[in-house]
């Protein structure tokens, strides 16, 4: 046979079906674009010199893998659209005279000379867009970006290779389906007769419970620990609710609209209702995978967005203050006397040492321990509280004198032995006058107050706190100290010391070395029994690598988000494409029966919006009832700001939404011509 | 007194660019009475589903006119065509064009569903023409588990049920055994008999030889036409046979 003879059938195939080669192609450079900028920032020796790049690059390498991951699956999908259409074509070939050997040929043309088009393609843009990317990304670490423009080609050659092997294993497959058929199933693989699908009520029931168990979940979760856990359950409970609600649940319903006469039996819902019944048995599982896809794409960028936007709020969050010590002391006497001034006195002096002063300081001691809370009663058993499965009656109890707090309060409140001011953080009230620790006397709680000066503790703490301020704290604070279980005190006793300075990050960050050092001297000349152990902190140096880490998470949160809206909304094209093809006769058919032009628009219309935003609609009632779960995740994270989460939810929507509309638009055009165009012809 | 009149229809397909011109159908003039019979015949090529598609509404003839019970098909406007077709044709296809989405019932229910006709009428028309046609044990079924006797069955259903003034149907035996043609042939003239208007398009001489009267058509123009008048069916057949013949040695126009 003629040399060349396969390339050109090939390329033939490739532009008769462009409709469904192009989104294809366009799919793959994408594709291939995102990994190997991915890859390129991964690798690039720019990100090494700048503070948080290395912890940003440790996530993109990851990213590389899921993306990796993601394509080979997503493409396998897509293209098993495009050979299901093909294979009437290929009957043709192999009647005519081709055999099966001839054919794999045929495909071998074809792959190459996708691959090397969409290779080219990708990598193109990829090199195009990599200097783009580089430079958002210095510009989130907060770096300064040299203009350089450099080619990656170690991860040139990643990424083509990636797609290479991407591109045999689809060719293989392809070839298999080739192989397994005869030449008559070829040319009517498209026309398989199929059942009606059966109304399963126990299915739909089923999937409307677990849904509704799975966002009760979601809404009633208290504290985030147990979130943590929850979040998992409820997450595999809708993934499952949804299949089983777009499976069954969607013909069940059409089954029950069917029974009903009066609505059935109308133009507009006669057509749509029969054949959504068919749409949704083949569809169903397809659209629910959207469904969950669009979801997780929104969750995920949501997250992520929140989190770096609101990465300055965290940081103030996670420190209180620009410089913060926190010093674990043995001896209840060490949280206020010499030790403690000698702090206080020998970083005074690096601060002004440094050219700057001490602003908005802020000190106390505090007595600590985790306890059960039953009723009025605190127990610290270990024992006991790892035995009850909740977390949520869990407190972090913290005993502050009342002269810390009034200090800190600017207040002057008075009281007696005995008594105390109650401060709880999980926004309940207490609900008795008394509490009693380890079946200790009783303190009478004078007062409820709703804040104590900002500190770290609040927001590094999963479990609520419980603040009791007590006149006589040494009182108080010294039985427990007695204490025991398995040899080990239950209360540790902490001396919190912070302060802003006005000055720049450099220098901020030298006062924190230098208090370190200074720290590092003072505890090697200490007894062996009573320390006092500090830990400085310093926003200004964790900037760097809290941005390291948001912005990466940032970073591949919009790529694997776009990524995976792509994989979403082509699927869903190339299922409307595919089922145009169908249709076809169908709608033939109604019009020689006496369906009108514009009756069949609205039937289509109905028809292919129901399909498309059933997914969409759904995604956002499942986001919905995900919020509160998201937002307790996010106070791990030591974000606390509602308003930006909803804000950044609700926009990730729309343009979602936005994006959706247009694919929308695109494939009820190329379906209305399929349906429509093709009939004139046969006339 | 004549239902359809074909006025010195002509139609003339153009492709693309008008390069070129092809003539499917060149001068064709006939009318069918109230209640007639009609088979209209031809070779492949000959005309005869263009001929059919003007008569349902689906083409337009280049010139010429199409009435129907008084009306000018021809002229109708799009938007009236698609209401016009389901209130007054019944058609009858070679491959049944059921939707294989619906039951059979529901396949029947189609034109009335559209013409928003309420359940309670509508089953009671079921009702009718499904014990005359004996589907009504099968009506739930759908497509793909009936044979194709069956399904063509339900198409006549589809096409009576809207009481139309004309049924067109298009070889309608052709893709059933001989004996579901024969039964289906003899649901014609039965359906005939209490005062349908048919018009059938068909190779088959046994087919053509159950109608009051057969059309030939040749090279686009009615070539010959046959009256039953008192003949049988099988003397009918042996004068469509040798009008076949004569038509395919080539004999003049009589």
């Amino acid at each position: 046979m003629k040399k060349g003879l396969y390339g050109r059938l090939a390329w033939m195939g490739i532009k008769k079906n462009r409709k469904l080669y192009l989104p294809y192609i366009l799919t793959c450079i994408g594709t291939i674009t995102m990994c190997y900028i991915i890859s390129f920032l991964s690798t690039s020796d720019v990100f090494a010199a700048i503070p948080g790049g290395d912890t940003m690059q440790s996530f993109l390498s990851m990213g590389f893998g899921v993306m990796a991951v993601f394509s080979l699956i997503f493409l396998f999908y897509t293209y098993s659209f495009l050979i299901r259409r093909r294979k009437k074509e290929f009957g043709l070939y192999n009647i005519l005279g081709l055999n099966k050997k001839n054919l794999a040929l045929v495909l071998i043309s074809e792959t190459l000379m996708i691959a090397l088009l969409t290779i080219a393609g990708g990598l193109f843009f990829g090199v195009l867009l990599s200097k783009l990317a580089e430079l958002g990304m210095v510009k989130m670490l907060g770096g300064t970006a040299s203009f350089s423009f450099i080619v990656g080609f170690d991860s040139l050659w990643r990424t083509a290779a990636l797609f290479l092997g991407i591109y045999a294993l689809i060719f293989l497959n392809a070839l298999r389906q080739i192989h397994l058929s005869n030449p008559i199933q070829l040319l009517h693989s498209e026309n398989i007769g199929e059942k009606p699908p059966k109304a399963n009520w126990a299915v739909a029931v089923l999937g409307l419970l677990l849904l509704g168990g799975a966002y009760y979940l979601a809404v009633t979760i208290q504290d985030p620990i147990t979130a943590l856990t929850v979040f998992f359950f409820a997450v595999i409970m809708v993934i499952i609710a949804t299949y089983m609600l777009f499976i069954s649940g969607s013909v069940t319903l059409c089954r029950a609209l069917q029974k009903n006469k009066k609505y059935y039996y109308k133009t507009n819902h006669f057509v749509s209702v029969s054949s959504l019944v068919f749409r949704m048995k083949r569809n169903g599982a397809g659209l629910a995978s959207i469904c969950i896809l669009c979801t997780m794409v929104l969750v995920m960028v949501s997250s992520t967005v929140c989190l770096f936007v609101g990465a300055e709020d965290t940081l103030r969050n996670r420190y209180t203050r620009n410089i913060n010590l926190d010093a674990a002391v043995s001896e209840l006497e060490l949280l206020d006397g010499p030790q403690t001034d000698a702090v206080k006195e020998a970083v005074s002096r690096i601060v002004s040492e440094n050219g700057t002063n001490i602003d908005n300081e802020l000190e106390y001691g505090t007595a600590g321990f985790a306890a059960l809370m039953q009723g009025d009663e605190l127990l610290c058993d270990p024992d006991i509280y790892n035995s009850v499965g909740s977390m949520a009656d869990m407190r972090q109890v913290f005993i502050v004198s009342l002269q810390d707090y009034n200090n800190m309060m600017n207040s002057s409140e008075v009281l007696q032995p005995g008594q105390a001011i109650l401060y709880a953080t999980d926004g309940a009230s207490y609900a008795y006058d008394s509490i009693s620790i380890e079946g200790g006397e009783p303190i009478e709680i004078s007062k409820q107050v709703e804040s104590f000066a900002d500190n770290t503790i609040d927001d590094t703490q999963m479990i609520p706190s419980l603040y009791l301020f007590v006149p006589d704290f040494e009182q108080v604070v010294t039985p427990l100290l007695d204490i025991m279980y398995d040899n080990t005190g239950i209360v540790s006793l902490h001396w919190y010391y912070g302060f802003d300075m006005p000055c720049d990050d450099d220098t901020q960050m030298a006062v924190q070395e230098q208090i370190d050092e200074y720290m590092d001297e003072v505890e090697a000349t200490e007894e062996q029994f009573a320390y006092f152990h500090v830990l400085v902190e310093g926003v200004a140096s964790e900037r760097a690598g809290f941005y390291g880490m948001y912005g990466g998470l940032f970073f591949l949160g919009v790529m694997l988000g776009l990524a995976f809206m792509l994989a979403a909304v082509l699927i869903i094209y190339y299922k409307q494409i595919s089922e145009g093809y169908e249709d076809q006769s169908r709608f033939d058919t109604m019009r020689k029966v006496g369906m009108s032009r514009r009756d069949i628009r609205k039937s289509i219309n109905s028809q292919i919006l129901l399909v498309f935003f059933m997914p969409l609609v759904m995604s956002g009632i499942h986001l919905a009832f995900a919020f509160p779960l998201i937002r307790k995740l996010l106070l791990i994270f030591n974000l606390t700001d509602t308003g930006l989460l909803i804000a950044v939810t609700v926009v990730c929507y729309l343009v979602f939404a936005l994006f959706y509309f247009i694919v929308y638009r695109a494939t009820s055009r190329s379906y209305y011509s399929i349906v429509g165009g093709l009939r004139r012809s046969d006339d | 007194m004549s239902i359809l009149e074909v006025n010195a229809v002509k139609k003339i397909y153009t492709s693309r660019f008008g390069a070129n011109q092809i003539q499917a159908l060149s001068n064709v003039s006939f009318q069918v009475d109230q209640g007639e019979y009609v088979a209209v015949m031809g070779e492949s090529g000959s005309g005869k589903t263009t001929l059919l598609n003007i008569l349902a509404a689906l083409d337009k003839p280049t010139s010429g006119s199409v009435i129907l019970d008084g009306k000018d098909i021809s002229r109708l406007k799009e938007s009236e065509l698609a209401t016009f077709r389901r209130d007054n044709l019944g058609f009858v296809f070679q491959d049944f064009n059921l939707l294989d989405t619906f039951t059979l019932q529901d396949n029947i229910y189609l034109p009335l569903v559209l013409s928003s006709k309420s359940p309670e009428e509508m089953s009671r028309r079921l009702k009718v023409i499904s014990e005359q046609l004996g589907i009504t044990s099968i009506l739930k079924k759908y497509p793909y588990e009936v044979s194709g006797g069956q399904k063509q069955r339900a198409a006549v259903a589809r096409a009576l049920i809207t009481q139309p003034k004309l049924v067109l149907a298009d070889e309608p035996t052709g893709a059933l055994d001989s004996k579901s043609a024969d039964e289906l042939l003899r649901l014609f003239g039965q359906i005939n008999a209490n005062g349908q208007t048919i018009v059938m398009v068909t190779h088959s001489v046994n087919a053509a030889s159950r109608a009051g009267r057969v059309l030939f058509i040749r090279d686009g123009e009615v070539f010959h036409q046959l009256y039953r008048g008192h003949s049988t069916d099988n003397e009918l057949y042996q004068k469509i046979s040798d009008t076949l013949t004569v038509l395919a040695t080539g004999g003049e126009r009589r």
